[in-house]
């Protein structure tokens, strides 16, 4: 039998697949298909050309690029229910602009048509009491015209129906009656929490994506079914849980950021308490952390927007209410271009080359990159990559760069090392806004490199950042798909509270939860999780009175006990906390996760051993030599040992050095030291941080940089 | 010579530590004001009292923290013999510090190795400052005593402790006090934030690594602005518009000459710019500045760094006494809002007629404020305060927005169901106000109407508008936007209001706000 892990990037598709007898782990690339992108998933499995397949996962952009606009995936016409009066909330958003100097912004398209949004007369108080009667002649009315319209998929968007769902499930039950085969998204089944634009955008993202996704589906799991493939497949979330692929279809909403969260996933099998995942590809590198053990999320999040820095530029794209892996990116990658600005300043990014024309050193570009940069450096193989089946040129990347080099005046080196610089304290930010800008301590973290490029500057972004740790995984280039070997299938449903702590009863608090858990617990299992394996976890969204900003606090067994967690997790979030102060419980969010059958039969124990390598095991006889390549370190050539990776020799390297694998290189700078655990992983320390440590100095002839 | 990648490293570390201060101010925030809305900006300057680093959030800070740190600083020299190590000043009088009372900056002097090296400062928006009205914005104000507390610089922190006496005079002074108490702990916090990222740089690279830094910082961004300024061309541009007064007259005339010169420096000249009036619509000299800053760097380039180097090629004269430079103690807190609005849309007239295609048609025109309070059925008092988008104005390749914050301000609306839940009130109606966009090739924005209905108990509302009666211009044959109104709606009958009133709301009664649409661009075809 075989496991099967399936991530589909935006140039690449990769496969990580474990076979449950032997062990053997393997890895696969081709290319993606964005216009069908059930193909990619197909083509891959054809490559791997293995019959007793007994479970696939996969992270799929899909949702993503049906937002952007992608061609072939083209968004059906939606239309939309809202309450008299309120059609415009959808469009009108936070009534905010985007870029706040650009006088040619835009918004969003609207994924509804103004002339696609019928109201309907009828009013829900603030407190779920009915102020005007959901009025029966108006409704039939908005569903002719929908049907007249030719809908594909329609959102029920009513004011304050988080409080009280009547008149939207009344809404949803006329349009079954009458648009039957038309997807249909309730405000308050999908996302039942107060305020009106956040819940109305999930609801129409949800409705949006449902034809689209559905139809994916049920391409992909017939044509799975063609090659005798006969089981569910299940989809990564934004959250990093898995879905079942029937599952999913009706909440096509939680996956719209399942491609990134993978790689944080894997990270978390390595069981460090404290880590930053970090991704860097061709086009843009990207961060999560664990935290107390657990991936970090986050409970929103702007479907197709845009970032500035590496945040979140509010009003760039549309709001989805689900849990998602905390990430920030940025554009910093292998193809990212270097540049001369208006002032004669060497700039490094945001624009990429990406896969085509790539880097000059692919030999069709002239414009100099972060990896020609690297090439010229040494850093990087200057005659071949991947495993030496792609030649590169690297007298390209020397002419690239030297043309830069001539405008700012430095040598061809120096300018080389200076982009590597630059784009270091790029990414060092993303590190920075996922770790310093939410109360985390970075020094306290390992770093976990990873993607193509990651392992290339991991000892340099740890440095910066004042870690002593980092670790390359086995296999860089796929890490994100052997996350998929190892996630759990979740599902985190939630209800409104909007009560005053003081004034309920941990009775009352209690019976929601009970409510909440008979759900999560039947989705699991319809899932096909074993019932043994299910862990569910009770946390609130507080706040104090007046405030807007909830913070997360996990459930207690008494109000008080409750009232101090509030206190003690605003205290470690915001440095203080107000005794006596008025505390609001605005949700209740159950976190439910259980393991497939088929996972804690292959993974009895860790589900570490998910990302066991095969070479680490099977490679009996390693020829340990190493060639010399001259690298530029700190404003001189120094000749470094070149490794392969499946080749290491027993005892610990010290930096400078370079190991090469088929997916990715790992620079190990100077002051850093490399060795291999266990599984196969290669862990980079800080060697002054050991010294200091347990007082020993060793000598390699490099290590007193540090 | 410090090598140009440190340089550039140095740069880079200096805007991050800024956008950090940012950060941190409103991690550790308590009202929603600053923590959703973001009303708030944070900067770096070095010892000299120039701008390094700014990360502001809405433009009306831009040129008017910089302008305010200034005067703070000689105020604080003048009065108590200059700044020490160990201390945080805190100031809101608008004449000192630049725009209105509600707008508190905190400043923190930074010094490494016992030598002055820069400040850290923020400037957030509190909700309460005192005053004859809830929100501190009255529109009957007649000075600025009847706005809210005049608090002159302070100390805030004195060897590093918080000066208890300091906070209480803002806590005694506003209707919020816990929330008030909060938010300057959270500028406290972003400046001590501000204070470490700076120390730690110059740890790491040296005094001499960061002066030059700062320098060639400072000198890249005038470079480019000058540049950016240059390409517009040379020559003197005429812009005039005006606010409406009291009687819905627009008698109150923002009148400017622009000149642009080869050396790629602007000066903005306001003279012929009506006399400061006894009403709340007077703009301290630092928010007339942040809209000639923020109109160049929309035109221009908004890639720049924001630093010091940005303010080099622009001088701007205003009279003393008028309506863009007060004399004490003229009222001041809607200039922030109403009168900065106009003077953008001045600034950009005048820039437009030499970058043609750049510059929109006109937008709405006005914050539309709205100031409710009152008592509830069971006696206790509320307040509530939100601004309105309007049209935005067509662009030259693009119809303009429609129902979205323009220019001088970004903030966030208030979400229907969090004000129907916190406050007596009902939202009836939030929708474009179809047919208000003024018509041309590209059309201008429509504006938002939104109603509100009082539940129960009695309240006061305070409304504060423009362009009631002169329509946003549309331009190159665009047809102008329509005006916006106010209207009552009591027992089914509805009455118009003016743009500037106040006036008493009974249970039931409807509040209708309409802004005004965004002129057109272009004639139809």
């Amino acid at each position: 039998m075989i496991r099967v892990g399936v991530d589909v990037g935006g140039t690449f598709t990769d496969l990580a697949a474990l076979d449950t007898e032997t062990g053997e782990c393997i890895a696969l690339k081709v290319p993606s298909t964005p216009r069908a992108p059930e193909q990619a998933v197909l083509d891959v499995l054809d490559a791997l050309a293995r019959s007793d397949v007994a479970f696939l996962a996969h992270s799929t952009t899909v949702a993503t690029n049906a937002l952007l606009g992608q061609v072939g995936l083209e968004l059906p016409r939606v239309g939309a229910i809202f309450t008299r009066g309120f059609a415009d909330v959808i469009e009108i958003g936070r009534q905010n602009r985007s870029e706040v100097y650009n006088l040619f912004v835009r918004r969003p398209r609207p994924l509804v048509a103004r002339e696609d949004r019928l109201t309907v007369v009828e009013r829900i108080g603030a407190r779920g009491e009915v102020l005007t009667p959901l009025d029966e002649a108006s409704l039939a009315r908005a569903c002719a015209e929908l049907r007249a319209r030719n809908v594909a998929a329609v959102a029920i968007c009513l004011l304050n129906s988080y409080a009280n769902d009547a008149h939207e499930r009344r809404v949803e039950e006329v349009l079954a009656a009458t648009l039957p085969g038309v997807a249909i998204t309730r405000s308050s089944a999908i996302d039942p929490q107060y305020r009106e634009y956040e819940r109305f955008s999930t609801a129409v993202v949800n409705a949006a994506l449902a034809p689209i996704v559905q139809r994916y589906l049920e391409r992909l799991t017939q044509r799975l079914r063609e090659r005798r493939v006969d089981m569910t497949p299940y989809v990564m979330r934004s959250d990093g849980g898995l879905s079942s692929a029937q599952t999913i279809a009706s909440v096509p909403a939680a996956i719209v950021e399942s491609g990134p969260a993978a790689g944080v996933i894997a990270a978390s099998a390595f069981a460090l308490p404290r880590a930053i995942a970090f991704d860097m590809g061709g086009t843009t590198a990207k961060a999560g952390t664990i935290a107390g053990g657990s991936v970090q999320l986050a409970n929103e999040f702007e479907a197709a927007g845009s970032t500035h820095s590496g945040r979140a530029i509010k009003g760039s794209g549309y709001p989805v209410r689900f849990p998602f892996v905390d990430l920030a990116e940025v554009s910093a990658g292998g193809g990212t271009l270097a540049w001369i600005d208006e002032a004669g300043s060497l700039r490094v990014g945001p624009v990429s080359a990406g896969a085509d024309p790539g880097p000059a050193c692919y030999g069709t570009s002239d414009r100099a990159t972060v990896t020609d940069a690297n090439v010229v450096l040494g850093r990087l193989n200057p005659v071949a990559l991947l495993g030496g089946s792609f030649p590169i040129d690297a007298a390209r990347s020397r002419a690239a760069i030297a043309s830069l080099a001539e405008a700012i005046g430095l040598s061809v080196e120096a300018t080389a090392a200076g982009i590597v610089t630059l784009v270091d304290a790029e990414m060092a930010k993303v590190l920075r806004i996922v770790t310093v800008e939410r109360g985390l301590d970075p020094r306290d973290f390992t770093l976990v490199a990873y993607g193509g490029s990651g392992p290339l500057h991991a000892c340099a972004l740890a440095s910066e950042l004042g870690m002593t740790r980092a670790i390359v995984p086995e296999r860089p280039g796929i890490f994100s798909a052997q996350g998929l070997l190892v996630a759990d299938v979740v599902v985190h449903p939630s209800a409104p509270l909007l009560c005053d702590l003081a004034a309920t009863s941990i009775d009352e608090l209690e019976a929601e939860f009970v409510r909440l858990e008979s759900l999560a617990r039947r989705s699991l299992i319809d899932q096909g999780v074993d019932p043994k394996t299910v862990t569910l976890r009770r946390t609130y969204d507080a706040r104090y009175a007046g405030q807007s900003f909830e913070i997360p606090i996990v459930h207690a067994d008494s109000i008080d006990a409750i009232e101090q967690a509030f206190g003690a997790e605003h205290r470690a979030r915001y440095g203080y906390d107000v005794a006596g102060e008025r505390i609001e419980l605005v949700n209740a969010r159950l976190h439910a996760r259980g393991k497939l059958p088929s996972a804690s039969l292959v993974i009895p124990s860790a589900a570490r051993s998910a990302v066991i390598p095969s070479a680490a095991r099977s490679a009996k006889s390693r020829d340990h030599s190493f060639t010399l390549r001259s690298v530029w370190i700190d404003g001189a050539y120094t000749d470094a040992p070149v490794y392969q990776r499946d080749a290491l020799p027993e005892t610990p390297i010290d930096g400078p050095a370079i190991i090469e694998q088929y997916d990715a290189t790992t620079y190990v700078a100077p002051g850093w030291r490399c060795s291999r655990d266990a599984e196969g992983a290669l862990v980079l320390r800080l060697r002054a941080a050991r010294c200091a440590q347990d007082d020993t100095v060793e000598s390699n002839g490099h290590g007193d940089r540090a | 010579m410090t090598d140009p990648i440190t340089v550039e490293v140095v740069k880079s570390a200096l805007v991050y530590a800024s956008e950090e201060m940012g950060i941190a101010v409103r991690n550790s925030a308590y009202s929603p004001n600053i923590k959703e809305r973001l009303d708030h900006s944070c900067a770096l300057f070095d010892a000299r009292g120039r701008l390094v680093a700014q990360a502001e959030h809405i433009p009306v800070h831009l040129g008017s923290l910089p302008w305010g740190l200034r005067r703070m600083l000689d105020a604080i020299e003048r009065e108590c013999g200059g700044v020490r190590e160990g201390d945080m000043w805190v100031a809101n009088d608008p004449y000192i510090t630049g725009t209105h009372l509600n707008d508190v900056t905190v400043v923190r002097p930074v010094f490494f190795e016992r030598a002055l090296v820069g400040y850290a400062a923020s400037k957030a928006h509190h909700t309460d400052v005192g005053g004859t009205a809830p929100g501190s914005m009255p529109a009957d104000a007649s000075d600025l005593f009847a706005e809210g507390v005049v608090v002159p610089p302070l100390r805030l922190v004195c060897g590093d402790r918080p000066v208890a006496e300091t906070i209480a005079v803002f806590t005694s002074n506003s209707r919020t006090p816990a929330a008030r108490a909060g938010d300057l702990r959270a500028q406290i916090a972003g400046n001590y934030t501000g204070e470490r990222r700076l120390v730690e740089i110059y740890a790491r690279y040296g005094t001499a690594v960061v002066e030059a830094s700062i320098e060639r910082s400072l000198r890249d961004s005038e470079t480019r602005l000058r540049a950016a300024l240059r390409a517009l061309g040379t020559g003197v541009f005429h812009a005039t518009d005006a606010l409406e007064d009291r009687n819905g007259k627009p008698t109150l005339r923002i009148v400017l000459r622009l000149e642009l010169r080869n050396d790629g420096s602007a000066r903005f000249d306001y003279t012929g710019t009506c006399a400061q009036v006894p009403m709340p619509l007077n703009a301290v000299l630092g928010v007339t500045l942040s809209g000639v800053h923020y109109a160049v760097r929309a035109v221009t380039d908004p890639t720049i760094p924001m630093n010091d180097g940005c303010f080099a090629p622009i001088t701007v004269f205003v009279p003393e006494g008028t309506l863009l430079n007060p004399r004490r103690p003229a009222p001041v807190s809607g200039g922030n809002v109403e009168t900065s609005t106009r003077n953008a849309d001045v600034v950009l007239q005048a820039l437009a007629q030499a970058a043609p295609g750049r510059v929109p048609a006109q937008s709405g025109g006005t914050m539309s404020n709205v100031m409710l309070g009152g008592t509830r059925d069971d006696g206790s008092s509320w307040a509530f305060y939100e601004t309105n988008g309007c049209g935005m104005g067509a662009r030259p390749n693009a119809d303009g927005l429609d129902g979205i914050q323009c220019h001088m301000t970004n903030t966030l609306n208030t979400p229907i169901e969090a004000i129907e839940r916190e406050y007596p009130l009902r939202v009836v109606r939030y929708e474009f106000a179809r047919g208000t966009g003024g018509s041309g090739r590209y059309r201008g924005g429509e504006g938002l109407i939104r109603a509100i209905e009082l539940t129960e108990g009695n309240a006061q509302a305070s409304l504060l508008a423009d362009r009631h009666a002169t329509q946003p211009r549309g331009t190159r044959g665009g047809e102008p936007g329509a005006c916006g109104r106010h209207a009552l709606v009591r027992e089914g009958k509805e009455t118009p209001l003016p743009a500037k009133t106040t006036l008493p709301l009974h249970p039931g009664d409807v509040l209708v706000i309409q802004t005004p649409g965004g002129g057109g661009y272009g004639t139809s075809t």
